[in-house]
């Protein structure tokens, strides 16, 4: 009992993680309608700015964090600006294989910048064990499963209620009608950039501070895919879910399966998923007409 | 005056070889193809190797995703596949080569019907997802099943004797390779001009109106993945035997996206887009590497410190540009000098 209860817990935390990337892939696709397939590139790259934050300027967590937020935003704009809006009409296999390209030279640029050994990103709080009952938690895993939790509370505000948030909504359901009514679907596709890159990055710190930094943290983002899959590409508080579950899912599969299952449990999972409910537990099905 | 090709009838349509002077110009790469091995010093001939091989392995994927359009980022999994199932046969069980190569065909193919099922109800992103998952999946089975692979020890293969011919030399080995790409290139345009090949393009363009016409979409797309994943797997045994060794670190996913860039860059759905695309990309590092030492000896120091990171970047700039630039790869670009060429100085 006590068991399945610590893995329980350590896979809502590792699968926190996975549903805030996976909120990252969803906010970019419901608002450009296409997989970023940088995502955990990019979760990566902010986990190591905030890293050299870090270490030069002395572990301040608001330092790093409010310096890990700007460098995302930056990052996301700068993407979307540069690669992506240039692609605006292409089709979508072409877009998507930029994404491509993007994650190839992002995961690169990241060996080539640092080095490709493991780091801890240390702010001096995160890594405490607090017990209950029994059951060791670090205050970090509680901490995040808190961040994706106020988010979520947070993201479901702004699509129903904000202005940009409603926008969003326009331009996904249709941009060229969206356009006519005077929305600014370039804005958009830049808010969501940057909004996707923070949320992402956020998901990259709090991975680095419980676990630790290697450049094969990009593989988070090929994890957190069977999340936003199983919750559905367009549904943002959906992805957040399906993180939950997959982390849940995985963390059993390793602790009764044994460890390789882990790694798989996920890929076998939207597999499954995909063949009943191809657009996902929250998605909306697209109708074609002919 | 001249004014370009015109097809006037449905044999010239399907015609293997557009016109004579290709026939000729092919026979004359050919020659130069079986000279070169004598010519060429053990370090060019290795790049003609990689080249031969990765043609191969483009020409499957093409089928698949430039003829039938649906997108596969998991074909380094048939790669692997047929990779083993070689070494298995033949360094395991030592079994003639021709049946290795036979398995390393149909051992993916069988694969490729259980990553196909699944596509038969998804389409673009969400099949892309299935195969990239079906990659991952696979590499965890050959891990885990140590009594037949060896997990990741991994196998160690020799270069094959086929019908009493060693292909043990360098010189040997590439004409084994060069006989798989031409069989293969003949295979991939001789589908192309097929009923079965108009079938795949046909899906490609609109699937929709492929059904419509009475194509059965179900056992097409499943036939492009079959056919598609056989020869992927053949590339596969080949690039196994050429690194006498087989492991899954042999295969990083790197190779499916390397394998996308060279169908991008090329030209997708086209042969010679195949051909011209893998060239440019195997033979990129290498180019990138000779203007960097030019013009000076500090960057040249750079990229031998970060030769796989700059490499890669290459790769994902390469892709980037040419999809913004020039969206129908290098054999758009030809076709489109071929007729400014013809129609100087009109423009069109």
């Amino acid at each position: 009992m006590q068991y399945l209860l610590q893995l329980l817990i350590s896979g809502l935390a590792i699968g926190a993680i996975y549903g805030l990337i996976a909120m990252g892939f969803a906010v970019i696709y419901k608002s450009t309608g296409l997989v970023n397939f940088a995502q955990g590139e990019m979760t990566m790259i902010t986990a190591y700015i905030a890293w050299t934050i870090s270490t030069t300027v002395g572990g301040n967590v608001v330092v790093v964090a409010f310096g890990a937020i700007l460098a995302a935003i930056l990052l996301g704009l700068i993407i979307e600006r540069v690669v992506m809006r240039p692609m605006l009409g292409e089709p979508v296999f072409a877009t998507v294989m930029v994404t491509i390209g993007l994650a190839v030279i992002l995961r690169s640029a990241i060996n080539f910048i640092w080095d490709a050994y493991p780091h801890g990103l240390d702010v001096g709080m995160g890594r405490d064990i607090v017990r209950f009952d029994g059951i060791g938690v670090r205050t970090g895993q509680i901490a995040v499963i808190a961040t994706l939790l106020a988010l979520l509370a947070a993201i479901w505000a702004f699509f129903r209620y904000s202005k940009m948030g409603i926008a969003m909504r326009a331009v996904a359901a249709d941009d060229r009608t969206a356009l006519l009514m005077g929305i600014s679907a370039s804005r958009v596709h830049a808010m969501a950039w940057a909004a996707s890159s923070v949320i992402a990055g956020i998901g990259g710190v709090f991975f680095a501070l419980s676990y630790d930094l290697s450049p094969a943290m990009f593989q988070l983002g090929l994890k957190a895919f069977p999340a936003t899959i199983l919750g559905g590409l367009d549904a943002v508080l959906g992805s957040g879910l399906g993180g939950l579950l997959i982390g849940i899912t995985e963390n059993l599969a390793g602790g009764y399966l044994g460890s390789d299952m882990k790694e798989i449990a996920g890929f076998a999972m939207i597999i499954v998923v995909l063949m009943i409910r191809p657009f996902g537990m929250f998605g909306e099905r697209d109708i074609e007409r002919v | 005056m001249r004014t370009g090709d015109y097809k006037q009838t449905y044999g010239e349509l399907v015609a293997l070889i557009e016109s004579p002077p290709i026939w000729l110009w092919s026979a004359v790469l050919l020659l130069a193809l079986i000279v070169a091995p004598y010519v060429l010093n053990a370090y060019a001939l290795s790049f003609l190797m990689i080249i031969l091989i990765t043609v191969t392995g483009a020409l499957g994927l093409n089928i698949l995703t430039g003829y039938t359009g649906l997108i596969s980022l998991g074909h380094v999994g048939f790669l692997v596949t047929g990779a083993y199932a070689y070494a298995i046969l033949v360094a395991k069980y030592h079994l003639p080569p021709l049946i290795g190569f036979l398995g390393a065909g149909l051992v993916p193919a069988l694969a490729s019907l259980i990553v196909g099922a699944p596509s038969l109800r998804l389409k673009g992103l969400y099949l892309a997802i299935t195969t990239l998952a079906f990659s991952f999946i696979i590499n965890t089975v050959i891990l885990e099943m140590r009594w037949l692979t060896n997990g990741a020890r991994g196998l160690s293969v020799q270069r094959p004797e086929i019908l009493g011919i060693s292909f043990d030399s360098d010189a040997a080995f590439t004409y084994l390779c060069l006989g798989v790409a031409t069989l293969t290139l003949f295979a991939t345009l001789n589908i192309r001009r097929s009923r079965v090949g108009r079938a795949f393009v046909a899906i490609r363009d609109n699937d929709t109106a492929a059904r419509v016409m009475g194509i059965n979409l179900h056992a097409y797309k499943l036939l492009a993945f079959v056919t598609s994943a056989f020869i992927t797997g053949l590339a596969g045994a080949l690039y196994g035997i050429y690194l006498s060794f087989v492991s899954v670190e042999g295969f990083p996913f790197l190779l499916s996206i390397e394998a996308l860039a060279i169908l991008i860059v090329g030209g997708l759905g086209s042969a010679l887009g195949a051909v011209l695309g893998t060239v440019l990309i195997v033979l990129l590092p290498e180019a990138a590497r000779l203007v960097f030492s030019f013009f000076s000896a500090q960057l040249d120091a750079v990229f031998t410190t970060g030769a796989q990171e700059l490499k890669s970047m290459l790769y994902g700039l390469v892709i980037i540009l040419f999809l913004r630039f020039q969206p129908r790869g290098l054999v758009g670009a030809w076709h489109d000098i071929r007729r400014a060429w013809v129609n100087w100085p009109l423009r069109y």
